[in-house]
């Protein structure tokens, strides 16, 4: 009963009229007479002496990206200079006391006989043998030896008025009585 | 534990690499630096760490406690924090020498007595770190220095491995602003600091201790053996060994201390090139010469007071200056002459001006000479001794102690003083752009060389006993 009654009432509304009674939204922008006044500028910021080329521009991103398949990434900050520089001392220092550990092995050895008695004193006397031993088939003691005898003939050379070396004789004696690897 | 030891080279890899894994936490690097300078310092005698930590604790709380007096009253806190230090070292370097002196002048009076003599054993490096400790009490009593932030940075700044036994002098006011953060370690300081380390260990091990053992030694202990060459030899080898082995020990210092990212002022500027006793003395030593300086000769009253005045002030404290090396009268005598040389350079100035009455090169000489004339009462045992040395210079005999080789070390040694002024600085900035395997390679084999032509064993430096 009350569906016919609303659906009576329907048709009237729409019902054809010879002429529009009801004025559409137009499909065109509004006249401007017919806009509301617009509100007054602000205050000007206009600075006389700017230049227009020292205003921000927006950046073309692809203009910058330029012939990189993608941007470079940003400088080091100053905690990433620094770390870095840490990181190469101390591969510079690693470096050393490998080349160090190769070529000076007898050093340990040296240090490690010249210590008391103990068991940290006989580890390290025992490790840097087999150590010294071991790199000797290389022939890496060579060049430590080499400079050793250039410096004992060094020290082994007198003026002319001395005569006998007296570092000759020491040597002597010294081969005799007691070993040091050097 | 000497710097040029093996058991040293360990310990520092390991003091490097754990105090830079500790550098996000500043406080907890300098208390690991602060235990392992400790660690160091126990080698020698344990028991002295304990002197080094109540010393420490005596300075902080003088310091604080001048810092909070706002009324300008603080001088008699200065005079207890100075006069302790002094009670310190005093004790521990002069007490058998004073009792000595005292007994021997009432025996002359008649007056026997048995005085209380001790055998005290001095500690290693007391007289740097009292000196430290007086200057930083100064410092603050003066405004020159903020009172340090905490106890841990006095106990640091005193304790701090790579200066504690033989100095440089680092004064608070040069180090207390580098441990507020964490430091830093650039390229050219690494660099510097490597090189110094292998400069320095050339100097000790190869020059000073080749010229020690085979020269020096055996011509001071007996110099009626030897001939007029061989004396001036052992004189101007010894002059070569105590700045190789000092200036040695500095350089280390300082590369050490680079390495850990720490920046010490020099201590040697070339100093056998000084023309007058004044420039030799802002060459050798500086860190010592500019204590002096700030605070003994400037309270005395320097050169406000007129010419006599400054000569006066400028003897006392070259004397002082000599006792402080040791308490012997020959080091009173040294540095008497020091003083003495140096007041008359004073009184030439006040009469000829500005002017230049002797040539540079004549300067150079003639101070050389006074200098190494100060290193025979320097070096020797007893006034006999120096005596002994003096007279040998005019006894015709045979060349025995002196070779090829160790007059090479001399003049090498002496000739090392007209490098350019800076050599090591420039090459460590040409070198630190290098690989680092590179740069590495190169110390390494610096140091190969090094140990290849070295003696056995290392003799502790001079400046130890002091």
């Amino acid at each position: 009963m009350s569906d016919d009654t609303t659906g009576k009432d329907q048709d009237q509304r729409y019902m054809l009229e010879p002429f529009p009674v009801q004025r559409t939204d137009s499909p065109f922008p509004p006249l401007f007479e017919s806009l509301p006044p617009s509100p007054a500028d602000p205050s000007s910021d206009w600075i006389a002496s700017a230049d227009a080329h020292d205003l921000p521009t927006r950046e073309n991103r692809l203009a910058a990206l330029g012939r990189f398949a993608f941007p470079p990434a940003p400088p080091l900050d100053d905690e990433g200079v620094a770390a870095r520089d840490r990181r190469w001392a101390s591969r510079t220092i690693f470096v050393v006391a490998a080349f160090l550990l190769i070529f000076n092995a007898v050093s340990p050895l040296n240090w490690s006989r010249q210590q008391a008695p103990g068991w940290v004193q006989g580890t390290v006397q025992q490790m840097s043998e087999v150590w010294v031993a071991q790199l000797a088939v290389f022939g890496v003691d060579m060049p430590r030896q080499g400079v050793r005898e250039m410096w004992t003939t060094a020290r082994q050379a007198r003026f002319i008025s001395q005569g006998v070396s007296r570092g000759a004789r020491e040597d002597s004696t010294d081969k005799a009585g007691s070993p040091t690897i050097r | 534990m000497l710097f040029p030891t093996l058991a040293f080279g360990i310990f520092f890899l390991f003091v490097y690499f754990t105090a830079w894994s500790l550098d996000r936490e500043n406080g907890r690097r300098k208390l690991f630096l602060l235990l392992a300078s400790w660690f160091f310092y126990a080698q020698w005698d344990w028991r002295f760490v304990a002197l080094l930590i109540v010393s420490a604790i005596l300075n902080w709380g003088v310091a604080a406690l001048i810092a909070r007096q706002t009324d300008k009253r603080s001088g008699w806190l200065v005079g207890l924090g100075v006069a302790v230090n002094l009670l310190i070292l005093g004790f521990f370097k002069y007490y058998g020498f004073f009792i000595e002196q005292a007994g021997d002048l009432l025996a002359q009076f008649g007056w026997e007595r048995d005085l209380p003599l001790l055998q005290i054993v001095l500690p290693v490096g007391i007289s740097f770190f009292t000196f430290q400790g007086i200057s930083y009490v100064v410092d603050v009593h003066r405004g020159k220095t903020p009172p340090a932030k905490s106890l841990l940075d006095v106990m640091l700044l005193m304790s701090f491995f790579p200066h504690l036994v033989a100095g440089p002098i680092v004064r608070a006011s040069d180090l207390l602003p580098q441990f507020d953060r964490t430091p830093r370690l650039t390229r050219a300081m690494a660099t510097h600091g490597l090189l110094l380390i292998v400069w320095g260990l050339f100097k000790k091990t190869v020059i000073a201790s080749e010229i020690s053992v085979n020269l020096v030694d055996p011509v001071f202990f007996d110099p009626s053996a030897y001939g007029a060459v061989d004396i001036a030899a052992a004189v101007y080898g010894y002059a070569v060994q105590i700045y190789c082995d000092f200036s040695a020990y500095s350089d280390m210092a300082i590369g050490i201390a680079a390495l850990l990212g720490y920046s010490f002022p020099r201590n040697f500027d070339q100093p056998y090139r000084a023309s007058s006793m004044q420039s030799f003395w802002r060459r050798w030593h500086i860190s010592l010469s500019s204590w002096l300086r700030d605070y003994l000769y400037v309270p005395l009253g320097g050169g406000r007071k007129g010419l006599i005045s400054s000569c006066i002030n400028v003897f006392i404290t070259m004397v002082l200056g000599g006792l402080w090396h040791g308490a012997a009268w020959t080091f009173l005598a040294w540095g008497t002459l020091h003083g003495g040389v140096q007041v008359i350079e004073r009184l030439g100035r006040a009469a000829f001006g500005d002017r230049k009455v002797v040539p540079t090169v004549i300067g150079v000489l003639v101070t050389f000479h006074i200098v190494c004339l100060g290193w025979i009462l320097f070096r020797a045992e007893n006034f006999g001794l120096a005596m002994a040395m003096l007279q040998g210079l005019g006894r015709i005999g045979p060349v025995v102690a002196l070779t090829p080789l160790l007059l090479t070390l001399i003049v090498g040694g002496l000739a090392m003083h007209w490098l350019p002024p800076r050599a090591i600085e420039g090459l460590a900035e040409r070198l630190k752009t290098a690989p680092s395997l590179t740069l590495g390679l190169l110390i390494g084999a610096a140091f190969l060389l090094i140990e290849a032509v070295r003696p056995d064993g290392v003799a502790p430096f001079i400046y130890f006993q002091f």
